[in-house]
């Protein structure tokens, strides 16, 4: 127990199998459904569900990689792997392929031949790691109820960490991923304690912020999509239209479903984008309220179980990196299924392991390697 | 946290319940709004659902064809492609900047490929409607431009450009079927002929199915439908035999130029059942490109016109005196040698004859007994007796533009002069259709039959909807007054006659001439320069298949009934003998039917020959065979026919399963076996089957169907 030399064989002792099962459940769900998501003939896109199979098993190869390598390598390499993403992401502007009007992604091995990769989604996981890795070094600890809390200037650091990749992700445009990487951030500086007080102060600053960045950084479609989704009824052929249909289909399950292969809307083509962004309401359609209510407990469940992996870390670095993995499928399935319910404005999120996608799939799946990484090792000492 | 102090580590704790709390606050939200759309307002949406598949159906049933007895196509629609453009699909998920140049490359694109004007096209894509026409009726470089412009996999393909199929109308029967077959407009409704009178069938039923569609406006027939055939419209099976009004139309035009006349029309009956074989009317215009040709142009002038119908009025005269005792068959009449004058009016005969008895009458064609036998029936009895045979009403054709006639032109009962002309048909007007079915009813023994032009109506599936049965709209006159009038029309074709031109060799044919002068409108008077001529008339006399009505409006060249229109008259009913196959006696298909070289019926003769070149069709005496096709109305052929040709002998019926025409004929043909064919394409049926012993010459029908 005391030795670091017992550590490996340690390791693969503890792995986190409720974890695992829970992963590999909305894994196989997930391709059932992209297989129906898909299955539209006229849609020439019905095998993409063998894709998604290659990407999940390069996936977990890479997370079985990124578990069985001890954090605290990652912790050290922590800003090396930052200014790596950063480089990544600056190379979008320049390689980057023009796809619906933004730039983000980056072609590998020729236009047709290799694959686009999009180094904003590996940027996510990166973020939790430099986080992880700023506030583990962070000298001012605070020190428990009551005592101490950091001040807005002990936010300036983790503030510019994520603001240097939300700013270039920003300019893509990628407002989903924006979100996310500030869903990260948050979910991360909410455990660190801020004083009431410097909350209060950021409450202010963001009211002071939202006008000017309404009127100089957000770009008209993103605009449109979020009055759309204050006033829905206004548009619905215009920037609502994706919402309107994607609920249209919901509703359509009801409370049992309509049936797996039968979702009608799905099949009609109605639901639109409905392997990368759209895949919860075929879901929701064929299986019903009941299938969305299983659904959700999964994901419920992963992020749960986050938590208490952060909870029982063994380190700072640990504890850290598990809530910023976690937040992350968190924000991905709360935005998704909350734009597509209704809940949320339209912002172009994956549901994690439906959506259909090479380097949303490896990412959420590394991200679950990390947290395995953490959970393993929460009884290692030194 | 394992490594840091328990206060601290609690503390977190503390944190990370609330944000586990947090968090799962947010996912119960979604749940609880998956629980408001899916279980509290499913129903609704699921309406919406329903509506959003199948509202907006803009479904265009295919209008159905026009068919002739033997089931060739008259009319048919095809589907020719339309591009319409969505211009708000154009430019979806575009920024508003690249807008304007992406529309102008496209309608640079759309104007180059459709040979349209680029302010047009660029227009039509500013608006951002979501549907609007770009060009319709396209050709085949146009569509294939459109298609490589809008191919997916290209990365610069046109988005939003639609495709539509736009049923257009075609006539593979172009100008033989004009008059009769109408055309449709623009839009697809019925215009004239039988597409306007059956309109209702053709045009199918668009709003009494809802089908499903998809988001592309694609129409999906899923649950309880299983093609577009529900929604197509019927198809409508005519009367007429397609090869023997290709046949009337030759030969009208024919005469019609030989005798320079203005117009004429010509009409075939089943005087048995009142079927319309054939309707033929000239000049003509091609329905295909029914705007081309003027509005005076598209009269069917066997049904539109009003002519005066001349000495074939004695007929009925007769007819109807003979059925009320008036005359005697055998009783003679004083024909006042040529010049007779009653209330002023002099009446004069071509013939000065003294006493003749009603054969000699009509054979003579004296207007003078005539006027006297019309008189014997009085106003009343005489205009009543025109009314039965059908004159002075619409036939209840129901083609549109028919017209009914005049009988009393002034509008009150006729003076004596008037009973006197109109009893030799002179100051009434009547169409070619009337004349047709009145002499019906003398060919028939005396039933006035309603004119028939559709035998059924089906469904595109092949379902019966309709049948229009023979109908029988009154008894004009009793059957032996028909029957004795008929033999009495005999002689009409005979040495001495004024029809000779109407003898057919081996035929009986019962006729009558007419020779009438045209009014002047301008003055009322009768013109000397324009006429009239007509013929018609029914063969075998004895049993008889076919009433032949030819009316020539104002020839030229010559001007008596005799010499214009029985000529035409005799071609047409020996094509129509020839193609049904009817002996002298009226019987169907007993023998091959020949004509001497001199007058043979070049069309089919030409077909035999091009299917069988190395075959001599030429029958004992320099005599042609003429194949012969004998429809479903007549009797099927028989099993076994008698001899047609000297020293025939009994053949074994060939298999020609699977064999195209050219095979079959020459294996039938050189058995000395006649083809029949049927449609197009190779050999599914054949009757009598392989293996029967037919005498030479009789004749085997042969079924084609395309692609087997």
């Amino acid at each position: 127990m005391s030795s670091r030399v017992a550590l490996p064989s340690r390791a693969r002792d503890n792995i986190d199998w409720p974890l695992l099962i829970v992963v590999a459940l909305i894994a196989v769900v997930g391709v059932v459904n992209l297989y129906s998501a898909t299955s539209v003939a006229r849609a020439g896109i019905s095998d993409l569900y063998v894709t998604q199979i290659y990407w999940l098993v390069a996936g977990g190869i890479a997370a079985t990689v990124v578990a069985s390598i001890d954090y605290r390598h990652f912790e050290r390499l922590a800003y090396l792997i930052y200014g790596a993403g950063i480089v990544l992401l600056l190379l979008v502007f320049i390689l980057g392929r023009d796809i619906h009007g933004a730039s983000r992604w980056i072609d590998i091995g020729g236009k047709d031949r290799g694959f686009r990769f999009q180094p904003s989604e590996f940027m996510k996981i990166i973020l939790a790691v430099s986080l992880a890795k700023y506030l583990h070094d962070d000298p001012k600890l605070p020190t428990g109820p009551g005592g101490g809390g950091r001040g807005i200037k002990d936010l300036i650091g983790p503030a510019i960490i994520a603001g240097i990749p939300f700013a270039l992700v920003a300019k893509q445009p990628d407002l989903g991923t924006g979100l996310i990487l500030l869903g990260i951030f948050v979910s991360i500086i909410s455990l660190a304690k801020i004083r009431w007080q410097s909350l209060a102060s950021l409450a202010l600053t963001f009211a002071v912020a939202a006008p000017l960045i309404w009127n100089y950084a957000l770009h008209d479609y993103q605009k449109k999509r979020f009055i759309s989704f204050i006033n829905p009824e206004l548009d619905i052929r215009g920037a609502n239209w994706h919402a309107h249909h994607a609920r249209v289909a919901i509703g359509d399950g009801g409370l049992w479903g309509a049936g797996y292969m039968k979702g009608t809307q799905n099949h009609y083509l109605f639901i639109p984008e409905q392997q990368t962004d759209f895949p919860f309401p075929v879901f929701a359609e064929e299986w019903g309220f009941v299938g969305c209510v299983v659904l959700v407990c999964l994901y419920a469940f992963l992020v749960i179980w986050g938590i208490r992996i952060a909870a029982s870390a063994r380190d700072r670095f640990g504890a850290v990196l598990a809530i910023g993995v976690t937040a992350m499928i968190f924000w991905h399935a709360f935005f998704n299924i909350g734009m597509v319910t209704g809940v949320l404005p339209v912002v172009g999120v994956t549901l994690p392991l439906f959506s259909y996608g090479g380097s949303s799939v490896t990412t959420i799946l590394i991200g679950i390697g990390l947290l395995m990484n953490v959970s393993m090792r929460r009884n290692v000492v030194g | 946290m394992k490594n840091i102090d328990p206060r601290r580590a609690r503390w977190m704790k503390f944190r990370m319940g609330v944000l586990c709390g947090l968090l799962s606050t947010g996912l119960c939200s979604i749940v609880a709004s998956a629980y408001n759309i899916q279980v509290k307002h499913g129903a609704e949406w699921r309406m919406i659902a329903e509506r959003q598949r199948q509202k907006r159906l803009k479904v265009l049933p295919t209008r159905g064809s026009i068919l002739d007895r033997n089931g060739e196509a008259l009319a048919i629609t095809i589907d020719v492609p339309s591009i319409a453009i969505n211009a708000a699909e154009l430019v979806r998920n575009v920024p508003e900047k690249q807008q304007p140049a992406l529309q102008d490359a496209a309608a640079a694109k759309l104007a180059t490929a459709l040979n349209l004007p680029f302010p047009e096209v660029q227009a039509k894509l500013k608006s951002k409607r979501r549907f609007a026409w770009l060009k319709r009726r396209l050709s085949q470089d146009e569509i294939t431009a459109v298609r490589a412009m809008i191919d997916p996999r290209k990365p610069d393909a046109v988005k939003g450009v639609m495709i539509e199929g736009e049923g257009h109308r075609f006539y593979p029967g172009r100008e033989a079927l004009w008059g009769l077959v109408g055309y449709v407009s623009g839009d697809g409704s019925g215009i004239d002929g039988v597409e306007r009178a059956f309109d209702e069938d053709l045009r199918g039923r668009p709003d009494e199915i809802s089908a499903l569609r998809d988001r592309k406006g694609t129409v999906l027939f899923g649950d309880g439908l299983e093609d577009e055939r529900a929604l197509a419209g019927d198809d409508v099976h005519l009367t007429v035999d397609l090869g023997l009004q290709f046949q009337v139309q030759e030969d009208l035009e024919a005469g019609l130029r030989a005798f320079e006349a203005k117009s004429g029309s010509a009409i075939v009956i089943d005087p048995n059942t009142g079927e319309i074989l054939a309707m033929a009317s000239a000049p003509v215009y091609n329905p295909n490109d029914y705007g081309d040709a003027p509005i005076e142009a598209r009269r069917n002038h066997a049904i539109a016109d009003r002519v005066e119908p001349g000495s074939t009025m004695k007929i009925f005269t007769i007819a109807a005196a003979l059925a009320e005792g008036k005359i005697k068959p055998t009783e003679e009449i004083y024909c006042e040698n040529g010049s007779w004058t009653i209330g002023g009016v002099t009446i004069h005969d071509t013939h000065h004859e003294g006493m003749l008895a009603p054969a000699s009458i009509i054979s003579k064609s004296s207007n003078i007994c005539a006027a006297k036998i019309g008189l014997l029936l009085g106003e009343q009895g005489l205009y009543s007796a025109f009314k039965r045979f059908g004159f002075g009403e619409t036939t209840g054709l129901g083609l549109p533009g028919e017209a009914a006639g005049v009988l009393r032109a002034r509008g009150r009962p006729w003076y004596e002069v008037e009973v006197a002309s109109a009893s030799f048909g002179q100051g009434i007007s009547v169409t070619t259709l009337q004349l047709g079915m009145a002499m019906s009813a003398i060919a028939n023994g005396g039933k006035l039959m309603e004119p028939r032009l559709v035998r059924t109506v089906t469904g595109a599936t092949g379902q019966l909807v309709r049948e229009e049965l023979p109908t029988v709209r009154r008894e004009v006159v009793p059957a032996f007054a028909a029957r004795m009038v008929t033999e009495m029309m005999t002689g009409v074709v005979e040495e001495g006659g004024t029809g000779r031109e109407a003898h057919i060799p081996g035929y009986r044919v019962a006729g009558k001439t007419a020779t009438a002068q045209k009014a002047d409108p301008a003055t009322g008077k009768y013109d000397p320069d324009k006429f009239v001529a007509s013929f018609v008339g029914f063969v075998p006399a004895q049993k008889p298949r076919f009433v032949i009505a030819v009316v020539v409006d104002e020839p030229w060249i010559a001007h008596l009934g005799g010499q214009v229109a029985a000529p035409i008259f005799r071609r047409i009913a020996m094509r129509a003998l020839a193609r049904f196959g009817v002996a002298p006696s009226g019987e169907v298909a007993k023998t091959a039917v020949t004509f001497p070289l001199e007058d043979p019926t070049p069309l089919v003769y030409a077909e035999a020959k091009a299917m069988a070149p190395d075959v001599d069709l030429t029958g004992p005496g320099g005599s042609v065979v003429a194949p012969m096709t004998a429809p479903s109305a007549f009797a099927p052929l028989p099993a076994s026919s008698p001899s047609a040709l000297p020293g025939a002998q009994r053949v074994i019926v060939p298999d020609l399963g699977g064999m195209g025409a050219r095979d079959a004929a020459h294996a039938l043909v050189s058995i000395g076996l006649l083809p029949v064919f049927d449609g197009t394409g190779s050999v599914t049926r054949q009757e009598p089957a392989p293996g029967t012993l037919l005498l030479q010459g009789s004749a085997v029908r042969v079924r084609l169907s395309p692609g087997s």
